[in-house]
């Protein structure tokens, strides 16, 4: 058999192949919302990741910047009557600005300080949300129309099939900002900072890059939330989002892109499966104690997360046929 | 004038809750090194306890107590149970660690009290007072001095006993502590214990006024940090002067300036901090060796 080494060529085989999947199986709406949920707090975890698994910086207010995206698309495209793909761009764009302003402030901070200071950004953004009603029209909510491509509209399947690919984009863009200086500045970064100043490594250049990079794909999977929900309003962009993404990417695993989308489908997934579950689905509040427990065992036993299962069992899949 | 004293006092009462509570963090934070983001959620779950106990006996003493002494046992089974064996981790991942006990504590709440609010009454029932235009609450003063008070005895109790020289101790060098005798392990459990009492009891005191609900301590929580923060980890007196410069300044914005943009204020206040002087205005800047 041929080895395809390439990881690009992988990634697009694989998209390929669920794509294929997904436009055969009769796959119910609700399957669907639930599918293009987890590829949507995928990108986002994809871009958490970078920040927290590569270059070692913690965020507790990462809503704040998906909010942000949400929010962008909604007025761009609801008031101004920008085309979808521009509006989705643009929400990327817009929460880097915010971005920067907190990698700025996390220049001088590192740990704890940097945990306190964005889990305070997050609930100021959350507060700003609730009284620029111009922009937000506060607890009333904003409400987004459906997606156009080139006069097409995008909604049901086909949302999930560009949001496949869009995902595969974005992912495969991760992994090559990883492999360049870039990532490698991120890990000396992460093990050692001043270990990595002495190695004349740019901090402030790479914190900025770092944030900067997690806030556009916040702000991507913000615009892709928006027009698949429709409607949104301040109460969403809360904490308890914020420490779901966090969940993400340590379950799914620190430091591994496809570990990121692991995580979301985690996430999302498992308020559905304990659903399913006798006696556990009498307990309202399952999901969240699993979570929860989960969350402390991967940082305990299994720093590499869930993705691990993942490759152990790809190695023996090779090794067998080597 | 008489407007502005009764902000300061209605501050000074708000601000002697961030005040415990951030006590409470920066406590675990000297000894052990975790910063707490559960706290706000077991204060929470240690004040539904005694809510539920004050509703069956009708009697508040004998509720706060058992509600501390549960917060102190809660205190002792985290620690030992999520992080006495992470030590050696590092911050960022006892941050997470503390995230996934405040996930475990929140559905647990969910499943034994239900998301339904309650009313607690409030620590002292009298007739409001009032001294020259001023009306003051005498649960407020209550609150305050009892703050005072607890603040002044822990002090003192860390200056002059055994107990609060091996706290200090492990404070200042974990290894060096170990070296000389001290049990750490011991200083870990009851630094916990003491900073959830602490936590708790700010929740007890903040319940007439949130209700006892499972959101509760959402404001206390996230203000007792940036209490902490502005008035520096590094000791254990700056954290209760920032609870309350950030209770009063959180009045005073509020009520001159917007309620709306409270939050952002205040906020921005924490920012500045950081900026001008980031280890806090009584902290003092540790340098890390490599």
């Amino acid at each position: 058999m041929i080895k395809i080494q390439s990881k690009v060529i992988k990634t697009i085989i694989l998209a390929i192949i669920v794509i294929i999947i997904v436009g055969i199986a009769p796959f119910k709406t609700s399957t669907i919302t639930i599918l293009s949920t987890v590829l949507i707090y995928g990108i986002a975890a994809m871009g958490y990741n970078v920040l927290l698994g590569y270059a070692g910086q913690i965020s507790l207010g990462h809503a704040a910047f998906i909010g942000l995206g949400a929010y962008v698309s909604a007025y761009a495209t609801d008031v101004m009557g920008i085309p979808f793909l521009f509006a989705v761009l643009l929400s990327g764009i817009i929460p880097i600005i915010l971005g920067l302003i907190l990698g700025g402030v996390a220049l001088r901070l590192e740990g704890h300080y940097l945990a306190i200071a964005t889990l305070g950004f997050g609930v100021t953004v959350q507060q700003l949300f609730k009284v620029l009603t111009k922009f937000t029209n506060g607890f009333a909510g904003r409400i987004a129309p459906s997606a156009y491509i080139f006069g097409n509209k995008i909604k049901g399947v086909g949302y999930l099939i560009m949001l496949i690919m869009i995902t595969t984009f974005l992912a495969i863009i991760i992994e090559n900002i990883l492999k360049t200086k870039t990532g490698r500045a991120f890990i000396a970064m992460r093990d050692s900072e001043h270990a990595a100043k002495a190695m004349g490594i740019d901090i402030v250049k790479y914190k900025l890059i770092a944030f900067s990079i997690s806030a556009f794909y916040a702000g991507i999977a913000g615009s892709l939330y928006m027009h698949l929900v429709k409607y949104t309003q301040p109460d969403v962009w809360g904490s308890v989002l914020s420490i779901n993404i966090l969940a993400m990417v340590v379950i799914g695993g620190l430091t591994s892109v496809g570990g990121s989308i692991l995580g979301a489908a985690f996430i999302v997934l498992m308020p559905h499966l304990v659903a399913g579950i006798p006696y556990v689905n009498t307990i309202p509040s399952a999901s969240i104690i699993i979570t929860g427990i989960v969350i402390v065992i991967i940082i305990r036993f299994m720093p590499m997360g869930l993705i691990t299962f993942v490759n152990r069992f790809k190695r023996r899949v090779t090794n067998v046929r080597g | 004038m008489t407007i502005f004293l009764q902000n300061i006092i209605s501050g000074l009462e708000t601000g002697a809750l961030y005040a415990l509570a951030a006590l409470g963090l920066v406590l675990i934070f000297r000894t052990s090194d975790v910063i707490n983001f559960a706290q706000g959620d077991i204060a929470m779950f240690s004040t539904f306890f005694g809510y539920r106990i004050f509703e069956k006996y009708m009697s508040y003493p004998l509720a706060v107590i058992l509600a501390l002494l549960f917060a102190v046992g809660l205190g002792y089974v985290l620690e030992r149970v999520f992080l006495r064996k992470a030590l050696k981790l590092g911050i960022i991942n006892k941050i997470i660690i503390t995230m996934g006990m405040l996930m475990i504590i929140q559905g647990l709440t969910v499943i034994f009290y239900g998301t339904e609010d309650y009313y607690l009454r409030k620590a002292i029932e009298m007739d409001n007072f009032d001294i020259a235009g001023i009306i003051i609450q005498p649960n407020a003063l209550f609150i305050i001095f009892l703050t005072l008070g607890i603040v002044i005895l822990f002090n003192y109790l860390l200056k002059n006993t055994k107990f609060g020289i091996s706290i200090r101790t492990t404070a200042e060098d974990e290894e060096t502590a170990r070296l000389m005798g001290i049990p750490v392990g011991k200083v870990y459990s009851r630094s916990w214990m003491i900073a959830t009492a602490l936590g708790a009891l700010a929740g007890i005191l903040v319940a007439p006024k949130t209700q006892v609900s499972i959101s509760m301590m959402l404001d206390i929580h996230l203000k007792s940090f940036i209490a902490a923060v502005v008035g520096g980890f590094s000791s254990f007196f700056g954290p209760v002067v920032g609870g309350f410069l950030i209770g009063v300044a959180d009045n005073l914005v509020g009520y001159y300036w917007s309620l709306d943009w409270k939050t952002a204020i205040v906020y921005g206040i924490l920012l500045i901090t950081l900026i001008i002087k980031p280890a806090g205005i009584f902290g003092k800047v540790v340098r890390k060796k490599v």
